[in-house]
């Protein structure tokens, strides 16, 4: 065994330190290639995925959203509940909500005429409490973010504004500003002027599309106190939902609906899952053109040494030692080119989009690259590498010595 | 040494073709044979089956007492590497390797420590005048030279049997006589049993008896006084 492999292994290694160069190079620049296609196509789309996922969490609705159960139109007792949902070992804070659905209507020029008018839900915040849930206050691309005391200020999404590079195809108040004077007329019967304070952009449109004013005038608005129509709770660490919601349960929230982020990411969701299967289709395309590469490669290789194969099988090599060494081969053609494709995505590529992340609709994105991606995508590569060695090189090796030598 | 017995091989096809029918020969330990007849003769499919390198239709091979005919796949392979010396008509080098390395890979299938085989096979190579020659790649030799790396390839494993399939067929005349030379010396030195064929009449002169081969029988035998000095 050791000295088939032993002979294997000079085989390969003559063939490659005394063959063609310049094919040499073509091939494992071709593995190149093919191994950066997989990572990066992947690690981008991952990158999407992350930046997308990481959005709803900083910007949208955080680890988990309790709401009303299904009979109710509010949680009840909110101060005492949240106190509860603190105290638990791993949440690092709550803060409650009051959705209302409303017209809102912006009269740029004040003057009665182009009056812009859309149907949108409002949402109160109380601003200290939001700041330990969500980031959006870091987001404020142009005025102020809320105040706890604030009465008749309003903030916006981008989306709504319609400025600040909106980018969504919906209604929106073409170009509200801050200091901009916009009139809500609530579902309640309730109608008030609000000032525009700030507008906000997380470039996650879901986030974008909101309207907030604080919980002060919220309760004043629906006459209401120590309620609300959803608590949002920040875990420490991201990916326990299930296990927190459990915990939610336990503490006696029992009546409300108790949700992790995931569910409220529907369209982009959608996205997310699309990407999946885009970087599964391209990762498929990717190994095949490198397997056939190899393949054609080898294919070449042992058809016009055929004679040879035949030759060093008459002379006493085990046709096992032959297969051996072109696996061996192409084993080398992949490990040098993933090699070579690591060193670039970490000097070249990673450096390069982490300073300069790529822009897409759910916020700026860069490579995400994972352990288990890159396994696999290494794993993958050196499998189809060795197969694409492994059948020319059986179907040579195996053939007939009198066919081989004479044809 | 070597004997066969009512050899028999028939290209299966369209129309089947007898190559050999049921020949026999008896072969001593030390003799230099030449096989020679004309094209379609069966001297190839001899070498051949001699070789382990095809199977016969029917009839029996006992090389040094063992029936190679009831060998398996692995068992023949290994039979050739070990028992066998094979010389081909187109010199069958390996191009990456340097003629040192050619000549010493079937003595590394064998397991054999690095130091002796790279030493077996500097001798060889002294041998067959390629001394000064060892690291030369193949295309670096000429014809000539390139076929005594084979003969030296062959040897390299101490085979019993050295078997020649028209080696000589693409050399110019002078490296045809050094070939020659070559194989009849190795033939005395080492006591080797060496089958030849060749359909060259000056290269008989070399062997100790022909075989004459024609429409696959043995046509007849011829002794030759040896006379050409090695």
């Amino acid at each position: 065994m050791f000295t088939n492999l032993r002979a294997s292994f000079f085989l390969t290694y003559k063939a490659i330190s005394r063959g063609n160069k310049g094919t040499l190079a073509l091939t494992i620049l071709v593995i190149t290639l093919a191994f950066i296609n997989i990572t990066f196509i992947s690690s981008i789309l991952s990158g999407a995925i992350n930046t997308a996922h990481q959005q709803a969490i900083d910007n949208y609705v955080s680890n988990i959203v309790i709401e009303p159960g299904t009979d109710d139109d509010y949680i009840e007792k909110v101060s005492s509940l949240k106190r509860s949902i603190n105290m638990l070992p791993g949440v690092t804070s709550c803060a409650s909500r009051y959705s209302l659905g409303s017209t809102i209507t912006y009269d740029p020029d004040k003057d009665g005429k182009d009056i812009k008018e859309i149907s949108w839900t409002i949402k109160s915040i109380n601003p200290e409490e939001e700041t330990q849930v969500t980031n959006i206050h870091n987001f404020m691309a142009d005025g102020q973010y809320l105040d706890k005391l604030d009465r008749d200020q309003v903030i916006l999404g981008r989306e709504v504004s319609g400025g600040y590079g909106a980018g969504l195809e919906i209604q929106s108040l073409k170009g509200a500003r801050v200091g901009d004077e916009i009139t809500i007329h609530f579902s309640n019967g309730v109608t008030r002027d609000y000032t525009i304070k700030g507008i906000f952009v997380t470039k996650f449109p879901l986030s974008d599309m909101a309207v907030f004013i604080t919980e002060k005038e919220m309760e004043s608005v629906l006459g209401l106190h120590n309620r609300a129509s959803e608590i949002l709770v920040r875990l420490d660490q991201p990916g326990q939902e299930e296990l927190y919601i459990q915990r939610l349960r336990q503490i006696g929230i029992v009546d409300e609906e108790i949700s992790p982020w995931i569910n409220y990411i529907g369209l982009i969701s959608g996205i997310t899952q699309s990407f999946e299967l885009i970087k599964g289709i391209v990762a498929f395309i990717g190994l095949l053109v490198a397997g056939v590469t190899i393949f054609i490669l080898i294919f070449i290789n042992t058809v016009g040494r055929r004679k040879q194969i035949g030759i060093l099988k008459a002379i006493g090599m085990d046709e096992r030692i032959i297969i051996t060494s072109y696996m061996f081969q192409a084993l080398f053609y992949a490990v040098v080119g993933i090699g070579v494709g690591l060193a670039v995505i970490r000097f070249v590529l990673l450096p390069h989009f982490i300073s300069h992340p790529l822009p897409f609709p759910m916020g700026m994105v860069s490579l995400l690259i994972t352990k288990k991606e890159l396994l696999t995508s290494i794993a993958g590569l050196i499998l189809v590498s060795l197969i694409g060695g492994l059948i020319p090189s059986w179907r040579v090796a195996r053939e007939n010595i009198i066919r081989a030598i004479w044809g | 040494m070597i004997e066969f017995t009512d050899l028999k091989k028939t290209y299966e096809g369209p129309v089947p073709v007898q190559a050999l029918r049921e020949v026999s020969l008896k072969v001593k330990r030390g003799e230099f044979i030449a096989v020679m007849g004309p094209s379609g003769a069966g001297k190839s499919t001899l070498l051949h089956l001699l070789g382990l390198l095809d199977t016969s239709t029917s009839g029996q091979i006992i090389i040094n007492g063992i029936d190679v005919s009831k060998l398996s796949y692995y068992q023949k392979t290994a039979f050739r590497l070990k028992e066998l010396g094979y010389v081909f008509q187109e010199y069958a080098l390996l191009p990456e390797l340097n003629a040192l390395e050619n000549v010493y890979l079937p003595s590394m299938l064998l397991g054999t420590a690095k130091k002796e085989y790279i030493e077996a096979a500097s001798n060889l190579l002294e041998k067959v005048g390629l001394g000064e020659r060892l690291h030369h790649l193949i295309h670096q030799l000429s014809g000539g030279e390139q076929q005594r790396v084979a003969i030296a390839r062959s040897l390299i494993n101490k085979p019993k049997i050295l078997l020649a399939d028209e080696p000589c067929a693409n050399l110019d005349t002078q490296n045809k006589r050094i070939v020659m030379r070559l194989l009849r010396k190795l033939c005395d030195e080492l006591n080797q049993t060496t089958i030849m064929v060749t359909h060259e009449m000056e290269e008989r002169e070399y062997a100790d008896r022909v075989i004459w081969l024609r429409d696959g029988i043995i046509e007849g035998e011829e002794k030759i006084s040896q006379g050409v000095s090695s």
